[in-house]
């Protein structure tokens, strides 16, 4: 009896190693390609458009990571990572992975342009049009209470993991709001929706390219321009005056694993030439996170109908 | 009565008035403080000569220089034995995985549900198909299977370390001493701190999440092993040494038998421990549920929840096919005939046969590696969207009552505690900490208090964690207040424990982010949901415990109790309570810890303080501020705990 079951072990796993070994993937000279995905809907955006051009054009097979934005850098480094296809400026990271060690390469811009700023809900810009500018806030900070921030406004910060510098920046223009850290975007996202509902004034860190945008119409207070040797990362330290500008606006780039560059495989070209604009992006990602569309349907509608973009990153 | 009074007091000390006791003298140094935070509120800073000003720029070179020293064509024999254990634990993994997707999905349900049938019995079994089904229903089958992979390889692993040093610690006291405080620091310390050296040194991939789920969840199976072997009576391990048994003798045929409940539930604990590690393992490359939770998060939230409940699935089914399976197995209610296990062989190679078939025919019949097929995935999120849209419309009727009165609590009770710790003068916070210490537990924990602040102020943390010492207060205090009573009651009735149980499960797997981000829709406030978060996670920890405690207890000693005229309220207060002590104990001192080890979630969700520098640390690379924000946390758990466990050994007359 004992015999007999462990023949049908025996079979039932020859039998599985048969059909994977014939199950492989047909990949011609492009061979696997690791691509990694961040949480952030633009993210998913940029990776599956690409996933589908590699898959399609070049019969590679991608494989897709997320690793979170810091330990990438690492993971590129390994080569088990091939390349991210959107870095909102992870300048220290850069300096060692990409500078020094040289394990890490440069691959170009994504074409979207990332800003950061304050914003407030347009309904309210309109209500108070001198909110215009940071100026217009002065004197009216306490529009923005909340059972948080006591006799001042409340002003709600970002995720932390994003570049910010709002403390310094309340500081060095004098206006008397409390920075309130209310944790990763989910949250901070939860924070302004239910003010923005029920339509009351509200002022926080928010970016765009987001998908949210096509959903809440939000406006930018305008912060002081910027000046020479004006301060972005409020890490850095010195003196608050220096930082009173506003952010820069962020050319979104791509990087890759050296072994990867080096490798010579077809979809250096593509993941080289892959740029796009926030309008795309903002369509894809709108059908991925606004319509929970599957992201390889999502990204298969937009090459279809952008058939010349494609053609160009594949250097046709 | 009056003979009563006629009696002579002089043999009894005249009870102090309450204002001359602890309680009285405590009030005392509170009111001193509140004088200094009114007199000199935001007056004194901590000195900035009092800090170590580039500590965290060295750590930030550190790691910069560990970075270097791998990143180079031939790195030192030191990085290639971490390389080496990289490879072994993603192999593990790896093969797993494979092996799972190999069987089809047909074969791996078949197989899995066999193997509980054989050795846990048809309940568990049931349970355990309906888990696999469900995967494939939910539409994550493939998500799933990745992070089984991964939760098996650490739950094995944890146990193969932990129970052996579990039991070292159970019969030493000097090992009990020296693994103590080490344990405390794996389980305080955020692991968001130590992903990035996990991923310096093994890389990203399966292998270092599971490196990451281990230390989270190694401590569990060596604390309750430990506590379990203690818990066997003395008598009964000097009777058996008495008769002439070997030390090992002693351990397998007395203590691991006699320990066996505790030791279940450091099985227990292990597996749920290691499930709800799984967003963070997903950061650096875990991949599975974590991922679809952390994604879902930011443009889906229904199936973040979705994938939280396949999370909270598989533990239960993991845990209750460990149990059936250990209790089934038990030598002690074995007693096999040879008619008995001829049926069991041919049991055993009918099984066999059926999942060979299932796997043969999912082969046949190209069932692929997952089911691909229709799911209920579209259907369910739909369900849950439409319980969220409620949850985050601001005009409905549950609205105005939790928005008003989280509001209130922020306003009235947080907000202005958390002003009395982060602006009291801090000479002021030093010395009153310090003396409330003492009146309460004695010269050692207030002398540890006072070196653990002068740490956290010389870290330049301060303000940060005066601002997470203040929720932690509170939410420490609300863990045990509902902990302890559960746990105890839960002990008392086994129809509460039962229900109770899954209610647990949810709670200690369930990704945090998954229910604390709706809460927030409808208490749109900061602080209070992380305290909530801490509290939902911590309390089953502590009720477990002292419910597995209470239970202990020797019945003898209860019914002699009864036999004595006590009441049932007289055999727990008087009795049982008191003879669980190490087990309530060991519930207070993991209630804190579970407290702390959410601070992390806390910053994520609004509570801002260290948990907030936390996990700005990993977002922006910077690595000294993770670390110097985790060790101010772990400050703040070593002075909690010194005064807690204090106050124990002062009642006993040990200090």
């Amino acid at each position: 009896m004992r015999r007999a079951s462990a023949a049908g072990v025996l079979l039932a796993v020859v039998a599985a190693l048969v059909a994977a070994g014939g199950a492989g993937a047909k990949a011609r000279a492009c061979g696997t390609v690791t691509i990694n995905e961040q949480a952030w809907a633009g993210s998913t955006a940029n990776t599956y458009v690409v996933k589908n051009v590699l898959e399609k054009n070049l019969g590679c097979k991608v494989n897709i990571t997320k690793v979170t934005e810091v330990p990438v850098y690492q993971a590129m480094a390994d080569g088990k990572t091939d390349a991210i296809l959107e870095d909102w400026g992870h300048i220290p990271q850069q300096k060692q992975y990409v500078t020094k060690q040289h394990t890490v390469v440069y691959a170009g811009k994504n074409g979207v342009t990332g800003v950061i700023g304050w914003y407030i809900p347009t309904y309210l810009m309109k209500q108070h049009p001198e909110f215009k500018t940071w100026k217009g806030l002065k004197g009216e900070e306490t529009l923005f209470k909340s059972p948080e921030s006591g006799s001042q406004g409340m002003f709600l910060g970002g995720d932390p993991s994003y570049q910010q510098k709002d403390q310094t920046l309340i500081k060095a223009l004098h206006l008397n709001f409390k920075f309130v850290s209310v944790g990763a975007e989910p949250a901070q996202v939860a924070r302004w929706e239910q003010l923005y509902k029920q339509h009351k004034p509200v002022i926080f860190y928010w970016y765009d390219p987001q998908y949210l945008n096509a959903t809440y119409q939000l406006s930018q207070v305008q912060l002081p321009a910027r000046f020479k040797g004006c301060l972005d990362d409020e890490k850095q330290g010195g003196p608050p005056a220096k930082y009173a500008c506003a952010y820069p606006t962020y050319v979104l780039t791509k990087y890759m694993s050296k072994k990867f560059a080096d490798s010579g495989s077809p979809a250096v070209t593509v993941v080289k030439n892959f740029s796009w604009s926030n309008s795309d992006q903002n369509y894809v990602a709108g059908l991925i996170a606004g319509k929970h569309m599957d992201p390889d349907k999502a990204a298969q509608q937009w090459i279809a109908k952008n058939q010349a973009k494609v053609n160009a990153w594949l250097g046709k | 009565m009056a003979s009563v009074q006629a009696a002579p007091r002089l043999a009894v000390a005249a009870p102090r008035p309450w204002w001359r006791g602890t309680p009285g003298l405590v009030v005392a140094v509170v009111i001193g403080m509140l004088i200094a935070y009114f007199g000199w509120q935001n007056a004194v800073l901590w000195p900035g000569g009092l800090t170590w000003q580039s500590l965290s720029h060295d750590l930030d070179n550190f790691q910069t220089w560990l970075s270097d020293r791998r990143n180079v064509p031939h790195p030192s024999v030191f990085f290639v034995v971490f390389n080496g254990v990289a490879t072994f634990l993603d192999d593990i993994v790896g093969w797993l995985t494979s092996f799972f997707f190999k069987l089809t999905w047909v074969g791996t349900t078949v197989l899995g549900t066999a193997i509980v049938l054989r050795f846990g019995g048809r309940r568990a079994a049931l349970g355990t198909a309906a888990a696999f089904v469900s995967f494939a229903a939910l539409g994550v089958w493939e998500a799933s299977m990745r992070t089984f992979a991964l939760t098996f390889a650490s739950v094995a692993l944890s146990l193969a370390i932990g129970v052996p040093v579990g039991i070292a610690a159970g019969r030493s006291d000097r090992v009990q001493r020296v693994i103590t405080p080490v344990l405390d620091a794996m389980q305080i310390i955020p692991a968001f701190a130590y992903l990035m050296p996990i991923v310096l040194l093994l890389s990203v991939g399966p292998g270092a999440a599971v490196a990451t789920t281990l230390i989270y969840s190694i401590p569990p199976a060596i604390r309750i092993t430990a506590l379990g072997i203690r818990s066997v009576p003395t008598n009964t391990v000097e009777a058996a040494e008495a008769f002439g048994a070997t030390t090992l003798q002693t351990l397998l045929k007395v203590q691991l038998p006699l320990a066996r409940r505790l030791v279940l539930l450091a099985v227990n604990q292990t597996i749920l421990f290691a499930l709800s590690m799984v967003v963070i393992a997903g950061l650096i490359g875990g991949q599975g549920l974590g991922d679809v939770v952390t994604n879902g998060l930011y443009s889906d939230p229904a199936l973040a929840i979705l994938a939280g409940f396949t999370i909270v699935i598989m533990a239960i089914a993991l845990d209750r096919a460990t149990e059936a399976m250990a209790i089934r197995t038990d030598p002690a209610h074995r007693h096999l005939t040879a008619e008995r296990k001829r049926a069991l062989r041919i049991y055993t190679a009918a099984l066999t046969a059926a999942v060979g078939l299932a796997i043969g025919l999912g082969l046949a019949l190209h069932a692929g590696s997952s089911w691909s097929r229709k799911t209920a995935q579209d259907w369910l999120l739909a369900r849950i969207q439409s319980v969220l849209d409620y949850v985050q419309n601001p005009s409905t009727f549950i609205f105005h009552i939790t928005n008003p009165v989280g509001d209130f609590i922020v306003r009235w009770g947080l907000t202005p505690l958390d002003n009395f710790f982060v602006q009291t003068p801090w000479p002021a916070m030093v010395f009153g900490l310090a003396l409330i210490a003492f009146l309460v537990s004695g010269l050692r924990p207030a002398v540890t208090t006072v070196a653990m602040l002068a740490i956290v102020g010389v870290s330049n943390e301060w303000t940060q964690a005066m601002d997470t010492l203040s929720q932690v207060l509170v939410a420490t205090a609300l863990t045990l207040l509902v902990g302890i009573p559960l746990g105890i009651w839960a002990a008392e009735s086994n129809r509460v424990q039962k229900t109770m149980r899954p209610v647990l499960d949810v709670l200690q797997t369930l990704p945090q982010l998954v229910y604390i981000i709706p809460f927030i829709y409808l208490m749109p406030v900061s602080i209070v949901p992380g305290v909530i978060a801490a509290v939902l996670y911590a309390s089953p920890v502590v009720i477990r415990l002292v419910d597995a405690g209470v239970r202990e207890v020797s019945p003898n000693t209860v019914e002699a109790a009864g036999a004595f005229g006590a009441t049932r309220l007289q055999v727990l207060a008087k009795v049982k309570v008191p003879l669980a002590r190490d087990a309530i104990m060991l519930g207070v001192n993991q209630g804190l810890i579970m407290v702390l080890a959410v601070v992390v979630i806390g910053g994520l969700v609004g509570s801002g303080g260290l948990g907030y520098d936390v996990a700005q640390g990993l977002g922006r690379g910077l690595f000294g501020q993770g670390v110097l924000a985790s060790l101010a946390i772990l400050c703040l758990g070593i002075a909690l705990d010194r005064v807690t466990r204090g106050r124990v050994r002062r009642r006993e007359g040990i200090v």
